[in-house]
């Protein structure tokens, strides 16, 4: 598990958005965003980022405490130590009180053309 | 507690412990309803204690990793992080519905692809399955595979380009039956392996079969066990090749990073 310099999110809601703050789950320690901006609203963007300086060993976006949240796609930017930053995408999930849903991926293996 | 401070010690300091939001709430709730003290059953959680959530796993969205339409024979080289193998994916299919292991230059004849790899002094095995090649060297102590992987590219374009089969024909019309994979696979495993791994609290299931290929999963002390990957590739791999010389690709969907007893922990 690498070492997480920082990291940004981009959320894209679907139809049914929630008005609450986005949290993360951070190696199970709830969190909210740094940066943020747009909102989870029905149909808008959001965006947030941390700075963790920490290994990681889980990383989850935190359904609302009431309602659902439709989310259409997720984006992840990463910027892990001694790796290139990268980016993961994720396509629709619903979260509720109940859900979270992980957004952590592996830093990718180098591959080349040959 | 120095376990959650070690990793905190890099973090920002702002948020509050979850603890501490979770006997605000409870304190709140006392004030607001003043309920009547009620007795409670001892086994029910508090009704604003914070649920436990499932996390859910979506398959991250992936970009092809060739260009589409491309006339052009497209690979790319992926050695594995223990560089011990390498993995080739080609843009166009190698076997398809099946996969097939070649052990060495015995077993390559007839088959062009393996015939090509064989010729390079350095290629150990190969497995072919559907649009990939998964190379292992005979040099162990080398990890730097790009030498070797540009000439395995080469291999691979004459096998293409030579046109006729790239897996002996023999092979393909000796394929045996998923059920007859299934049943010798099975008996491998509870005969040999599971008994094997039983000692250190493991076990090892079989989830799938399709065509020649199967898909194991280890459990109990195997998961997340930092000996896994030994003993998947130098025990369980060599125990069902020995027993059903006709499997293909072997593949291990376990989730070792959720091991929760695994034995060299």
């Amino acid at each position: 598990m690498p070492r997480v310099n920082t990291f940004k999110v981009k959320v894209q809601t679907g139809q049914q958005g929630m008005s609450e703050p986005v949290h993360f789950n951070f190696n199970n320690h709830k969190l909210p965003f740094d940066n943020v901006e747009g909102s989870a609203e029905s149909g808008k963007v959001f965006e947030g980022s941390f700075d963790v300086n920490s290994f990681a060993h889980s990383l989850t976006l935190v359904g609302p405490e009431s309602g659902k949240w439709e989310i259409e796609k997720i984006t992840i930017e990463l910027d892990c130590e001694n790796e290139k930053p990268y980016t993961v995408q994720f396509g629709a999930v619903t979260l509720d009180d109940k859900t979270e849903v992980n957004i952590w991926q592996d830093p990718p293996i180098l591959a080349f053309d040959v | 507690m120095n376990f959650i401070k070690r990793f905190f010690t890099g973090m920002k300091q702002e948020a509050e412990p979850v603890t501490s939001v979770i006997a605000e709430e409870v304190e709140k709730s006392t004030v607001v309803s003043q309920p009547e003290p009620q007795p409670q059953p001892e086994t029910e959680a508090p009704s604003n204690f914070p649920l436990e959530r499932s996390v859910l796993q979506i398959p991250a969205i992936s970009e092809g990793v060739f260009p589409k339409d491309s006339d052009e024979v497209l690979i790319k080289a992926q050695p594995s992080p223990t560089g011990d193998q390498c993995l080739f994916t080609v843009n166009r299919p190698l076997m398809t519905g099946n996969s097939w292991f070649f052990s060495g230059f015995e077993s390559a004849m007839e088959s062009s692809l393996a015939e090509a790899l064989f010729c390079l002094d350095d290629v150990e095995t190969a497995l072919v399955c559907e649009s990939t090649v998964t190379v292992t060297r005979k040099d162990k102590t080398l990890v730097d595979w790009l030498p070797l992987a540009k000439e395995v590219g080469t291999a691979i374009r004459d096998a293409l380009g030579v046109g006729k089969g790239l897996i002996a024909e023999k092979i393909i019309s000796n394929l045996p039956s998923e059920e007859e994979i299934r049943e010798g696979i099975q008996k491998v495993i509870d005969t040999e392996v599971n008994p094997g791994v039983a000692g250190h609290g493991g076990n090892i299931s079989l989830l799938a079969v399709k065509g020649n290929s199967v898909t194991i999963q280890m459990g109990g002390g195997c998961q997340g066990c930092s000996a896994a990957d030994l003993t998947l590739k130098q025990g369980i791999h060599t125990s069902f090749r020995k027993a059903v010389p006709m499997v293909g690709a072997i593949f291990d969907e376990t989730d070792h990073t959720a091991g929760l007893n695994p034995y060299f922990s």
